[in-house]
C-alpha cells in the first residue's frame, strides 16, 4: 500500500512542458508607468487607464490578506513581470495557418480541440496564451445569435458602453487585495454578452495557460446574461512545470439579469509544485456573480492543481426568487494547499442557495472549505442548504471546514452539515471481494464521493474531471 | 489601545503575590496585545468597545444581596464571591478528600499544584483571560484527592452589584478516579464588569460534572471561560446555560490530553431585548481515541444577537477520534441576529467528525396545529420553545438543578414573541 501511495505522490505533472516561443515581456516591476505601458500596449482609451490607476492606488493602501489557512513565502510583487505576449502575435494571424506552429503544438498536447474537431465538438475557444488572446473561433456562429464572445481587450474598444457599465460592478476595484491588483494590471480575458431572451447556441470555453517564466497572469472575465438568456461557460487550465512560483490573480464577474441563467464550470489543473511544494501556481482568484429577479447562477468547480488556492466563487442573490448554486470538488496532494469555498449573500425574497463541497486530501496537503451564508433581514423565505464532506487519504494531510452562517431573518432557513471520513476498510473490502483491484476500488469510491458535483458538469468536462481525479489518485490506496 | 486595557495593565503592575511568575508572563503578553476590533476573528461579531466605553459608578445605597443566587433544594457547598471578594472558605467539616482554600491563603502543597495549573489549561490567546491572569487576586483552589467521591455539589457563586468591577479565578484538580460536581454560578443584572475564568485538570479515569450558569443579565458586562484538560479515560459532562446581557461572552475549551477521554458539552442560550451573547468553544483532540459530543441550542428574540463559534481540532496522529458538534438556533424576530461558525480542523485520517448548524424560526405548522387544538398562540409558542431547549435540560445529571432552571426558562420564553 505504502509503495503505491509513494508512487502516486511522485507522479510527474503531465502537462509540465515549456513551449519555446519568443516573447515580448516587460521587465519585472510594478508601478504606475508599467500600468500606463500595459494600457498603451492595448491601445486603451483614457477612461480605462484611469480606472486601472485608481485600482492601483487603492491596492497600494491595502494589506495582503492573511486569514486563509495557507502558508507560503511572501510574494514580491516587484519581481513579477506584468506583461508578456507571444511575439508572433504582433501581426495578428488571420487564420489558423498563420498561427505559430509551436503554439498550436502546445494546445494539441493539452488536448484542446482547436481544429476541425472543434466544430464537431461544438466548442468555441477563446484561447489565452499568456496574456494575449490568440484565436477566437466560432465568432460568426455566435454573432448570428447576437452573442458577443471576445477578448476583453477587444470589448473595451468595440463595446465600451457595456464594459464601462459592468466592469467592476460586481467585484469593485477595492474589493480585496488581489482583485485590486487584477484591476490595475489585467492584460486580457474573456467578455461575453448574451442578448435578451437568447439561449447561447454552444458552450463557451476558454483555456488559460501560463507560459512565460515569472509572468503572473491576470485574467479578467466579464459575462453579462441579459434578461431571459442562458449561457454555459467552461474554464479550464493547465500550466507547464516551473521552479519559481507564479501568481495567478484572476477576477471573474457574472451578471445575470432578470430570469437569466449562467452556468460557470471550471476544471483547474495548474502546476501544483514539486513534492516539497516548490514552484507551482499561486491561484488567488475572485469570482462573483450577481443574480437579479428570478435569475440563476451556478458555479461548478473541479480543483486539482495549484500550489496554493484561494478562491471563493460567490453569488449575490439580489433579486427575489433568484438561485445560487455551488458545486465543488477540491483535491489536494503532495504539499498543495487549498482554501476554497463560496459566499451566498441572500438579499431578495425567496432566494435559494445550495452548496455541495467535496474535499479530498492526500499526501501532506491541506484542504479547507471556507464559506459564508448570509441571510439579510430582507431575505424573507430564503433557503440555504450546505453540505461539506471531506475525505482524507493518509495520515499526514489535513481537512478543514470554516463555515460562517449569519442570519437576520426568522423566516429564512439555513442548514449546514459537514462530515469527515476516510476510504473505509469495509468499502475497500467489499469492492475487492467483488473482484476490483485496490486502485480501481479507491477510484470508484472517490468517484462516488464526488458524483453529486460531477453530474453538474457539462459532459465533456465531466469526462475530463473524472480522468483528472483518477490520475491524481493513482495508487493512493488508504 | 483601549483606555480600559491600559488602566488594567497599570493596575496589574501593582499586583504581587506568590503567582508572580505566571502573572508576569501574562502581563508581558497583555502589553503586546491588540484591543480587538471587528476585524479580529475571535471578536468579529461582538462589539467589544461597549466594554471600553461603559463607565462604572458604584451606588453606595445598593445593598449587596448575597442570597440572590440561592438554588432551592440544592444542598451544595457554596463559595460566594460578592463583587469579586471571597466571603468565606468552609472550615474543616469538608467531605473527606476535598480541600478548598482561597487563592490568597494558599500555602504549601496547594500553592505547588495551583502554580502548575494556573494558566496551564486556559489558552493564552484569550485577551480577557490574560486580564484575569494579572488581576484575579481573589479565587479558590479546589482539590479532590485521588479516588475521592464528593457527592455534595461544589458551587462557586459570583454576585455582581452596581458599579463594581471584579476578576475571579477558580482552579480545580481532580485526582485519579475522583468524582465531583462543580457549579459556576454568575448572578447580577446591574451595570458591572467581571471576568471569571476557571481551569480544571481532570485526572485519569476521573469524572467531572460541570455546570456554568452564565445568568448575569440586564446591564452587566461579563467575559469568562471554563477550561478543561482531560487525562486518560477521564469523563466530563458539562452544561452551560447563558442569558444575554449588555455584553456577555463565555469560552469553553476542552483538551483531550489523555487517550479514551470522553467529553459531553451541552449549551443553551436564550436572548431577548437588546442582549448579546457570545459562546466560543474549542475542543482539542491532542491524542488518539478521544470522544466529544457537543450540543448547542439557542433561541434569539427581539433585538438580540447571538454568536456561536465551535471549533474542533484533531491534531496529527489523534486517530480514532469521534467528535460531533451540533448547533441549532431559533430566530424569533427580524431584528434579531445569529452568527454561527462550526469549524473543523482535522489532521488525522482515521477519525469520524461531523458538525451541523441550522437556523430557522418556530415551525409555523406546529404552531398552527396547537392553536387548532385550542392552545393560545403565545402558550403554544412557549411550549414549543420550551420543548426545543428542554431536551438539553433533561440531560443534566442533577435533577435539582434542572427543576430549578425550568421555571426560569419558562419565564424567559413568556417574554418572547413570535413575529
Amino acid at each position: 500500500m505504502t509503495e503505491q501511495i509513494e508512487k502516486a505522490l511522485q507522479r510527474e505533472y503531465e502537462a509540465g512542458f515549456v513551449s519555446d516561443i519568443e516573447s515580448d515581456t516587460f521587465e519585472p516591476g510594478l508601478n504606475e508607468d508599467i500600468i500606463r505601458r500595459i494600457s498603451a500596449m492595448k491601445e486603451e482609451p483614457e477612461w480605462m487607464l484611469e480606472w486601472r490607476l485608481k485600482a492601483f492606488r487603492y491596492w497600494l493602501d491595502m494589506e495582503e490578506p492573511e486569514w486563509a489557512h495557507v502558508h507560503y513565502p511572501k510574494i514580491d510583487f516587484q519581481s513579477i513581470s506584468y506583461y508578456s505576449a507571444p511575439k508572433s502575435m504582433k501581426d495578428k494571424p488571420q487564420s489558423l495557418d498563420e498561427v505559430d506552429p509551436e503554439l498550436l503544438k502546445t494546445y494539441e498536447k493539452l488536448g484542446i480541440p482547436l481544429h476541425e474537431q472543434m466544430m464537431l465538438a461544438g466548442v468555441a475557444v477563446d484561447a489565452v496564451f499568456d496574456s494575449v488572446s490568440v484565436v477566437t473561433t466560432f465568432r460568426d456562429k455566435l454573432e448570428e445569435a447576437g452573442v458577443i464572445f471576445c477578448p476583453i481587450s477587444e470589448a473595451v474598444h468595440k463595446y465600451p458602453d457595456l464594459v464601462k457599465k459592468y466592469l467592476g460592478s460586481v467585484v469593485p476595484q477595492r474589493d480585496n487585495y488581489y482583485a485590486a491588483l487584477n484591476c490595475a494590471v489585467f492584460t486580457d480575458g474573456s467578455f461575453v454578452y448574451i442578448p435578451k431572451g437568447t439561449k447561447c447556441p454552444m458552450e463557451l470555453s476558454t483555456y488559460f495557460r501560463i507560459n512565460e517564466q515569472n509572468t503572473g497572469q491576470f485574467e479578467r472575465t466579464l459575462i453579462i446574461a441579459d434578461e431571459g438568456s442562458h449561457v454555459s461557460y467552461l474554464e479550464g487550465c493547465t500550466a507547464p512545470q516551473r521552479d519559481e512560483n507564479q501568481l495567478h490573480a484572476a477576477v471573474v464577474e457574472l451578471i445575470a439579469m432578470d430570469d437569466a441563467e449562467i452556468k460557470y464550470s471550471t476544471v483547474q489543473n495548474w502546476y501544483p509544485g514539486d513534492e516539497e511544494g516548490r514552484g507551482g501556481i499561486y491561484n488567488f482568484v475572485t469570482k462573483r456573480g450577481i443574480c437579479h429577479t428570478s435569475a440563476k447562477i451556478s458555479w461548478t468547480q473541479v480543483e486539482t492543481g495549484s500550489a496554493v488556492t484561494w478562491k471563493y466563487p460567490s453569488c449575490i442573490l439580489k433579486g427575489d426568487n433568484s438561485i445560487g448554486e455551488f458545486y465543488s470538488v477540491a483535491l489536494t496532494r503532495g504539499a498543495q494547499q487549498a482554501d476554497t469555498g463560496t459566499k451566498m449573500i441572500h438579499l431578495g425574497k425567496n432566494t435559494k442557495s445550495t452548496i455541495i463541497s467535496k474535499g479530498i486530501s492526500a499526501g501532506r496537503s491541506n484542504n479547507s472549505y471556507r464559506g459564508l451564508v448570509r441571510m439579510n433581514s430582507s431575505a424573507v423565505g430564503a433557503r440555504n442548504f450546505t453540505q461539506c464532506d471531506s475525505l482524507l487519504i493518509g495520515d499526514q494531510c489535513g481537512a478543514h471546514t470554516f463555515p460562517y452562517v449569519e442570519s437576520r431573518n426568522p423566516t429564512a432557513i439555513v442548514e449546514h452539515e459537514a462530515t469527515t471520513s476516510k476510504v473505509s476498510d469495509d468499502q475497500m473490502f467489499l469492492c475487492q471481494q467483488r473482484g476490483l483491484d485496490p486502485e480501481k476500488a479507491v477510484s470508484m469510491i472517490v468517484n462516488g464521493f464526488c458524483k453529486e458535483v460531477f453530474k453538474e458538469l457539462p459532459m465533456e468536462f465531466a469526462v475530463e474531471a473524472g480522468k483528472l481525479l483518477e490520475i491524481s489518485l493513482e495508487g493512493s490506496v488508504g | 489601545m483601549s483606555s480600559w486595557l491600559s488602566s488594567a495593565v497599570t493596575r496589574a503592575e501593582a499586583v504581587s503575590d506568590w503567582l508572580a511568575p505566571q502573572r508576569q508572563a501574562s502581563l508581558a503578553l497583555l502589553r503586546d496585545a491588540k484591543w480587538p476590533t471587528r476585524k479580529t476573528e475571535a471578536w468579529k461579531y461582538l462589539p467589544i468597545n461597549v466594554w471600553d466605553n461603559t463607565e462604572l459608578q458604584a451606588d453606595a445605597a445598593e445593598s449587596t444581596d448575597a442570597t440572590s443566587g440561592v438554588i432551592e433544594g440544592l444542598n451544595s457547598l457554596d463559595l460566594v464571591f460578592v463583587n469579586g471578594q471571597l466571603q468565606s472558605v468552609p472550615g474543616d467539616d469538608l467531605p473527606a478528600g476535598l480541600t478548598v482554600v482561597s487563592l490568597a491563603d494558599a500555602s504549601g502543597d496547594a500553592r505547588a499544584w495551583a502554580a502548575e495549573t494556573f494558566t496551564a489549561v486556559k489558552p493564552a490567546r484569550h485577551l480577557f483571560g490574560l486580564v484575569n491572569d494579572v488581576l484575579a487576586t481573589q479565587g479558590v483552589l479546589i482539590d479532590v484527592a485521588a479516588a475521592a467521591v464528593i457527592e455534595q455539589p461544589i458551587r462557586i457563586v459570583n454576585v455582581l452589584t452596581k458599579g463594581y468591577e471584579a476578576h475571579t479565578r477558580v482552579l480545580v484538580r481532580l485526582g485519579e478516579h475522583a468524582k465531583a460536581t462543580v457549579i459556576e454560578h454568575y448572578v447580577g443584572d446591574q451595570r458591572s464588569k467581571n471576568t471569571g475564568f476557571a481551569e480544571y485538570k481532570v485526572g485519569d479515569s476521573a469524572y467531572l460534572e460541570h455546570y456554568r450558569f452564565a445568568l448575569q443579565s440586564g446591564e452587566s458586562l461579563s467575559i469568562g471561560g471554563s477550561h478543561f484538560e482531560l487525562s486518560a479515560r477521564a469523563e466530563l459532562s458539562s452544561h452551560l446555560v447563558g442569558f444575554g446581557s449588555t455584553l456577555q461572552r463565555v469560552d469553553v475549551d476542552v483538551t483531550h490530553a489523555g487517550e479514551h477521554a470522553f467529553a459531553k458539552l451541552n449549551a443553551i442560550y436564550l436572548l431577548d431585548g437588546k442582549e448579546l451573547f457570545d459562546l466560543h468553544s474549542t475542543i482539542e483532540h491532542a491524542v488518539p481515541n478521544g470522544t466529544t459530543e457537543e450540543n448547542v441550542r439557542g433561541i434569539v428574540a427581539d433585538n438580540s444577537r447571538a454568536v456561536f463559534n465551535g471549533r474542533i481540532h484533531i491534531h496529527r496522529g489523534a486517530q480514532k477520534t469521534l467528535a460531533e458538534l451540533n448547533n441549532r438556533n431559533l430566530l424569533m424576530s427580524d431584528r434579531a441576529e445569529i452568527n454561527t461558525k462550526p469549524e473543523l480542523e482535522i489532521y488525522a485520517d482515521d477519525v469520524r467528525c461531523a458538525h451541523g448548524a441550522t437556523i430557522a424560526e418556530i415551525d409555523k405548522k406546529a404552531l398552527y396545529y396547537m392553536q387548532s387544538r385550542g392552545v393560545s398562540r403565545s402558550q403554544a409558542q412557549i411550549m414549543l420553545n420550551f420543548g426545543f431547549i428542554n431536551e438539553l435540560v433533561d440531560q443534566m445529571p442533577n435533577q435539582v438543578l434542572a427543576d430549578w432552571l425550568r421555571p426560569q426558562l419558562r419565564d424567559r420564553f413568556a417574554g418572547m414573541e413570535v413575529k
